[in-house]
């Protein structure tokens, strides 16, 4: 029962998450065939699975909303917001009850009566056709004189407006109701695809003298074709005052009882449930396998000098062979490992739906690329960021609508979350059209923080400047607070993009906007390593930071103010100990030639001394996890052939 | 003001709220002959959409944007037009 429960739990969230994201596509985009379908099947399979459970509120509440979704699907009623939001609320209340389900396997009694409210909210839909059901609900009499002037409104209603099933509306505002603030033309006006309207005065015109300009006379009677549910919500204030009628459109009657029996398109499944561990599993071998046949090159290194030459041949090439097959088996367990980038943009729309309707703003959300797909540590790691720098957009980037409107820009925000695959790498922009940073003020702040000198501030490029608004600390100047708040906690944005092996870069427009570049791997590939030595042990460096491997005479050194430099090919190279660097104890290097590494550090090549280079290696390094995570200077961890495990430095950080 | 009279015509311009409908009744009310001009308007309360409808002045306008759906416009327009 126990596991039952758990397999319910993994696979509800997984199909709310589906619904939920379906359903906020189709709000944008109501015409969306595909994710019609798609919200449908999430909730067929949904209440599926709650159906094997004791848990009969939430099953009828499912079982009306897929009801209204197969209506949807059959044409039968518009995708609108009216349909959407219910449907949208029930599958947050779905979310909400998963965990104590899991726990005691029932609803609680507060969400057995909120099941009863949503049942409410989804019943009153278009199920109910008067004409059809004469004794269902209503009094017959009573539907009969309601059809009576619904029908003569139909027949008011110039014909090529006709078609579809249509709501007929009878409203009679209450005399007072200018008092209470209601303004019935502009109520009328707002129910969906409104076809006619028809005004008459409740009592003739009175003499003139007589008439009080704050007491509503009017009745107005109105066709519309949005679903009953959407016209209800649209008149949700005045249930008291409007009567609804729902005019079945025959030819559209015929096809949905076709239709309506939810029947699930038969597909054959090719996918596999596997638990992410396994997988992982899978990977550390493969990683193993790689240090395992590096040992083979010492091997055959033996075997030459030891005279045998053939059987030095003969292990390279078998090296060469498992190392072509470890690759590939390394890639295709990579590959089970790579979800799309959906999975950490999924949640974003919500967000910014809820978001923006706090901030009092109005904000579209456009998501592209979302199939791209990447490692599954990486895509899940990503969400944060993403959420730091989405949130500052909501924040402090889009104005609010009245100041938008005097910048003569639209009305509504809009932030742009693309994604696209370059290569071995994928990049995510994210765009905002908002008002965008004052670079000036970026550079007064970073002067203020002692970053760079007033001196030099002036000669920085617009764009450089800016990049301090990723400096450590930078974020928490109160001079800068005010500077559209971006500077907040951008430091650990980069960070956490950097520990993924990525960049963070932005750019920004004081008053059109800013953009935020990010630039992942794909997958953490085999990366080749430079094994260095100091201080008596040896550390992992990433190849692709190191420019090149320089042997340095200890005359060429020239001290610079408190620091030392050297000269190569007529450029001044500031060195740095990587002993300093890392606290361990610094070799007498006085007598010796030094190995110094140049590296790029910003814009600058600067020389890293070591001890000695003593190799280079094909490796999987794996980001840090838990407590190591936070090891400055440390981009993380790597088995040798030896079977010991080498800490790969990450020199910018270290450097910085 | 929203609502004004100038020489024979009132004018409605921008935002005209239920308030408004007061003004708007004692110039139909005091003089018969007033023309009504919607062009300016960007709202109109139903307040002041019946007040027309009592009163059924000479009406220009409204301009497009639409103020309000098409329906409901032409459902204005028909009931001025018809013949009392």
């Amino acid at each position: 029962m126990d596991e039952l429960i758990e397999q319910f739990a993994v696979e509800a969230r997984e199909l709310v998450e589906q619904a939920s994201g379906d359903l906020l596509a189709l709000e944008a985009d109501p015409g969306n065939r595909e994710r019609l379908e798609s919200a449908f099947r999430a909730m067929h399979t949904l209440k599926g699975s709650v159906g094997l459970f004791e848990l009969g509120p939430m099953q009828d509440v499912l079982h009306q909303a897929e009801d209204l979704l197969s209506k949807a699907r059959a044409g039968d009623i518009a995708v609108d917001v009216a349909l959407i939001d219910p449907l949208l609320a029930v599958i947050e209340w779905v979310e909400e009850c998963i965990d104590g389900i899991v726990e005691t396997g029932r609803l609680s009694d507060v969400q057995e009566k909120q099941a009863s409210r949503l049942f409410g909210l989804l019943t009153r839909d278009v199920s109910d056709r008067p004409r059809d059901e004469p004794d269902g609900g209503e009094p017959a009499a009573a539907s009969a004189i309601a059809s009576d002037w619904a029908l003569r409104l139909l027949a008011q209603m110039p014909p090529n407006d006709r078609g579809g099933s249509l709501v007929a509306i009878r409203y009679e505002p209450h005399p007072e109701c200018f008092f209470n603030g209601d303004d019935p033309l502009a109520t009328i006006s707002r129910l969906p695809d409104l076809r006619h309207v028809e005004l008459s005065l409740k009592t003739p015109p009175p003499e003139t003298g007589h008439y009080d300009p704050f007491r509503c006379n009017l009745v107005i009677e109105a066709l519309c074709g949005g679903p009953l549910a959407a016209v209800e919500a649209a008149l949700r204030l005045i249930p008291d005052q409007v009567t609804l009628v729902t005019l079945a459109d025959p030819a559209a009657e015929a096809s949905a009882s076709d239709t309506t029996p939810a029947r699930l398109p038969e597909r054959a499944s090719t996918t596999m449930r596997v638990e992410s561990s396994r997988i992982d599993t899978l990977i550390e071998i493969a990683g193993e396998l790689v240090t395992a046949k590096n040992s083979l090159v010492p091997l055959a290194q033996d075997a030459r000098e030891s005279g045998n030459a053939s059987l030095a041949r003969r292990i390279h090439a078998s090296h060469q062979e498992i190392e072509r097959l470890v690759g590939a088996l390394y890639g295709a367990v990579t590959q089970a490992r790579m979800i799309p980038l959906e999975h950490s943009f999924r949640r974003f729309p919500k967000l910014v739906r809820e978001t923006s309707a706090k901030l009092g703003k109005a904000i579209d959300l456009v998501i592209e690329g979302e199939t791209v797909e990447a490692d599954r540590d990486i895509v899940e790691s990503l969400f944060e960021p993403l959420l730091h720098i989405v949130r500052n957009s909501l924040d402090h980037g889009i104005e609010p609508e009245d100041v938008r409107k005097q910048a003569s820009k639209p009305p509504r925000g809009r932030i742009h979350l693309q994604a696209r695959q370059r290569g071995d790498r994928i990049e995510i922009d994210i765009a905002d059209d908002g008002r965008g940073m004052d670079a000036a003020r970026v550079r007064q702040a970073a002067v203020e923080r002692g970053l760079i000198t007033a001196q030099d501030a002036p000669a920085l490029s617009h764009r450089d400047a800016l990049q301090f608004v990723f400096a450590p600390g930078f974020s928490t100047a109160s001079a800068v607070s005010d500077l559209s708040g971006r500077g907040v906690g951008l430091d650990v944005v980069r960070r956490s993009i950097e520990r993924l092996g990525g960049t963070v870069e932005m750019q920004s427009t004081q008053g059109a906007g800013t953009i935020f570049t990010l630039k992942l791997p794909v997958s953490f590939a085999m990366t080749p390593l430079l094994v260095i030595e100091v201080g008596g042990e040896r550390f992992g460096i990433s190849m692709a930071d190191v420019i090149e491997t320089h042997k340095l005479a200890a005359n060429s050194i020239q001290p610079v103010r408190a620091g030392k430099a050297f000269v190569l090919r007529d450029r001044t190279i500031p060195l740095l100990f990587l002993a300093d660097l890392l606290r361990l104890p610094a070799r007498d290097t006085d007598a010796e030639d030094l190995k110094v590494l140049i590296v790029r550090s910003g814009d600058d090549d600067v020389g890293i001394a070591v001890d000695a280079i003593a190799e280079r290696a094909q490796t999987l390094t794996r980001p840090l996890t838990g407590l190591l995570q936070a090891v400055p200077g440390i981009a993380g961890t790597t088995l040798l052939g030896d079977g010991k495990v080498l800490l790969v430095l990450d020199l910018e950080e270290l450097i910085g | 003001m929203t609502v004004t009279l100038k020489q024979k015509t009132v004018r409605l311009s921008g935002s005209c709220g239920v308030e408004e409908a007061d003004t708007l009744v004692e110039y139909l009310t005091s003089r018969p002959d007033l023309e009504v001009d919607l062009r300016a308007a960007t709202s109109i309360h139903t307040a002041l959409w019946q007040a027309l409808m009592m009163f059924r002045p000479p009406i220009t306008g409204p301009a497009p944007p639409p103020l309000l759906p098409d329906a409901v416009i032409s459902a204005v327009t028909r009931f001025l037009t018809r013949p009392l």
